[in-house]
């Protein structure tokens, strides 16, 4: 006889106890990120009969055969694909909605319209030197308004671009994480409870790099990784042990681009990708604030320079300055505004060159083009939110499908609790059993 | 064996994110009835948010307009007490004329009527340089200085502009904002000044038969107080016009305000009904999730 009662209850006792332990792991990592539930599989011990000993009954009990990580490769990819799409929509709404609020809470809109208002006031009375001072007054507004708006724009575009600086900082952290959890991974031992440990290891970096940049994922057998980026023809980002550097560029116009390794790659999706979209949209907003600002600029100073100020003099340009940054008043003195057509003498109550003014602000028309910005922003962020949402939700159901998949559920690690305790309890009463016959073999007088 | 069901991770990352969505939409709902606004920026409803800037650069507009009418609503005023004044020196200068035409009347006595004549005519020279609200000459058009100066030899000379230009009511709306002198003043290639200095010098003796000059005077002065009183309907219509224009931006502005309370006001009713609905949904589930949460297979594992 070939078995032998006694180590069989003892392997049964240890696979009790292992997969006991596996439970506890279980039941304490319930909510560890990235921990995917364990199970064990455990195999029976048996020799097939030798040669004569056909028909003999030779059993050995039980053995682990593998601790399982019940991981799926598809939710996995697919929590990975929706996050790095709701990363990217998530980064360019948070960036456009700053740029929104860099151009509306300037109050530039109010800013134009009080312009003109004070200008069409001024037409009741064009000597008043009040109404001239307010008119001035306004147009300090004005130009302080615009400073602010670009200011504003300028210092979003520049914690945008921080951030995407810190998020390259990062994909090259998770590279090199990654490379150094491929070259263990192929030296660990398959099933291990250590290969596991380095699958939730990789599987967790892999869904953070996701939130950077798009990936495509290739697993090789020996359960390494090859990491490309956007689709599965992108360029490599690691290659076992070897990590790709990303970097970042930045235009002259603060737009910003990325390369790998010196060559120039462009994610699609992820955080990196929406701050590269929300930074291109500032720049174009950039232009048009400008382009009113020189609107303002060009309509007002040619319109004054027809025209004799309140003095008897030529009219002066009322601005300076190149955009909306640096756009600031030529004079503070009321006195100064051409109403009167131009060789009108001193003190002319002559409106003449005043309508002048307000047709050229008219046509040049900064309110309208002011709305139009704010409008075309707050679209903007109207509609990228709308699609934000949605991706966001996307990707939280595949996020809340795999944890349903891959998560513990507590119910179900009491259940294994019991399990295991009594499979141990019955081992224990296998030797005890054991013992028994062999007390009884030993009484026999 | 495996058990259906959730991990418990997911089961508390649901139930996180479901009664996260409804805070949110709670305090979304909280901010609008706290302000009063339905859109607390721009993109929370681009369309009407752009409707709401036009309507507030309208009303901008408006006020400026409405400033602007009541100036020239005053002025138009002071130029039509003016005109009255005008009229009653007529009125009187006839009376002279009338009496000064009369043959008993001997030299000295002209002379007597021709010295009133001559303070009438200070006087209207004065009323013709009355001022505006602004302190500028009434009816010098868009003179910086006087309306009206003298010249040597003690004739009232129009020294103002040709008109008095237009002032804007909005809307394209304008309003010619005053008379000029020469308006009213002037008739028949000579000015009422002319004529009444003209008669006053005749009856201190500047002619032979001042008894003539008056009478001729007397068709003169009537065709002067007809343009006066004629110049002081159109001051009618127009303060008319502008009473109308008036009117008429009240009611914009009324359609404005309730376009503007449409667009970007807080539907106080349906908000509330919404709110509590909202509550109730949130503590229910806030209700179902602690039960659910507490029931543990660990509790019933002696």
């Amino acid at each position: 006889m070939a078995s032998d009662l006694l180590s069989i209850a003892k392997s049964g006792a240890n696979a009790a106890r292992i997969a006991l332990d596996v439970t506890a792991q279980n039941i304490a990592n319930a909510s560890s990120e990235g921990y995917v539930r364990r199970s064990v599989s455990l195999q029976e011990v048996a020799a097939s009969g030798g040669l004569g000993r056909i028909g003999d009954v030779s059993l050995s009990g039980v053995r682990l055969d593998s601790v399982v990580r019940n991981a799926d490769v598809f939710r996995q990819s697919e929590v990975r694909r929706t996050g790095a799409d709701a990363a990217r929509a998530d980064a360019e709404v948070a960036g456009l909605e700053n740029i929104e609020a860099a151009i509306e809470q300037s109050n530039a809109f109010s800013g134009v319209v009080q312009f003109e208002a004070s200008l069409q006031q001024l037409a009741s009375d064009p000597v008043d030197t009040s109404l001239r001072a307010s008119v001035i007054e306004d147009a300090r507004t004005l130009t302080r308004t615009l400073n602010l708006a670009a200011s504003g724009l300028d210092a979003a575009g520049t914690s945008l671009r921080f951030e995407a600086n810190d998020g390259v900082s990062q994909v090259n952290l998770l590279t090199g994480e990654l490379a150094r959890v491929n070259l263990r991974l192929a030296r660990a031992a398959d099933a291990s409870s250590d290969q596991t440990a380095l699958l939730d290891q990789r599987d967790l970096l892999l869904q953070k790099l996701s939130g950077y940049v798009d990936t495509s994922v290739t697993i090789a057998s020996d359960q390494t990784v090859e990491v490309r980026l956007g689709g599965p023809a992108g360029p490599q980002m690691v290659t076992g042990g070897t990590p790709s550097t990303l970097s970042m560029t930045t235009a002259a116009n603060g737009t910003i681009g990325f390369t790998l390794d010196g060559n120039p790659a462009t994610p699609l999706a992820g955080l990196l990708a929406g701050k590269a979209q929300a930074l291109t949209k500032l720049a174009d907003v950039r232009v048009d604030l400008d382009a009113i600002a020189t609107s303002i600029m060009g309509a007002i100073n040619t319109a004054q320079t027809s025209g004799a100020d309140l003095n008897g003099a030529a009219g002066q340009p009322l601005f300076t300055g190149t955009g909306a940054a640096d756009i600031a008043l030529a004079t503070s003195d009321g006195a100064k505004i051409a109403t009167a057509p131009a060789g009108s003498p001193a003190g002319s109550r002559d409106p003449g060159n005043l309508d002048v003014i307000r047709q050229a602000l008219a046509a040049a028309d900064p309110a309208g083009a002011t709305d139009a910005l704010i409008f075309d922003i707050s679209g903007t962020v109207a509609g990228r939110t709308i699609t934000r949402d949605a991706l966001r939700s996307i990707a939280d159901t595949a996020h809340i499908a795999l944890a349903t998949q891959a998560g513990v559920d507590l119910d179900h690690e009491a259940v294994n609790l019991i399990r295991f305790q009594q499979a141990f309890q019955a081992s224990g009463r296998v030797m005890q059993v054991a013992s028994n016959i062999f007390d009884t073999l030993l009484g026999i007088r | 064996m495996t058990l259906i069901g959730t991990s418990t991770s997911a089961f508390f990352d649901r139930a996180t994110q479901d009664m996260t969505g409804l805070r949110a939409q709670l305090e979304d709902l909280q901010a609008k009835l706290g302000s009063g606004e339905k859109l607390s920026r721009s993109s929370d409803n681009p369309v009407a948010a752009s409707r709401l800037r036009s309507l507030a650069r309208a009303e901008r507009m408006a006020t400026v307009d409405t400033s602007n009418a009541n100036r020239a609503m005053s002025d138009l005023q002071l130029t039509d007490t003016a005109l009255s004044s005008f009229s009653s020196f007529i009125v009187r200068a006839q009376e002279l004329a009338t009496q000064a035409a009369n043959g008993t009347l001997n030299a000295a006595q002209r002379a007597g009527i021709g010295t009133e004549l001559e303070q009438i005519h200070g006087n209207l020279v004065a009323l013709a340089n009355s001022r505006d609200s602004a302190g500028h000459a009434l009816f010098g058009g868009e003179t910086a200085g006087q309306a009206y100066m003298l010249d040597g030899a003690g004739n009232a000379v129009y020294a103002g502009t040709a008109s008095a230009g237009e002032l804007s009511l909005g809307e394209g709306q304008t309003v010619a904002r005053g008379l000029t002198g020469p308006e009213f003043l002037n008739f028949s290639s000579t000015n009422l000044m002319a004529v009444i200095k003209n008669l006053g010098d005749a009856l201190q003796g500047a002619v032979a038969d001042p008894a003539q000059a008056a009478r001729d005077a007397l068709g003169a002065l009537g065709e002067g107080l007809d343009k006066v009183t004629s110049s002081q309907t159109v001051i009618g219509s127009r303060l008319a016009w502008i009473d109308l224009t008036a009117e008429r931006r009240t009611e914009l502005s009324e359609m404005r305000s309730s376009e503007e309370s449409d667009l970007g006001a807080t539907d106080i009713a349906s908000t509330i009904a919404n709110l509590q609905q909202l509550m109730l949904v949130l503590e229910a589930s806030q209700a179902s999730f602690s039960k659910l949460s507490g029931l543990s297979l660990f509790d019933q594992l002696r």
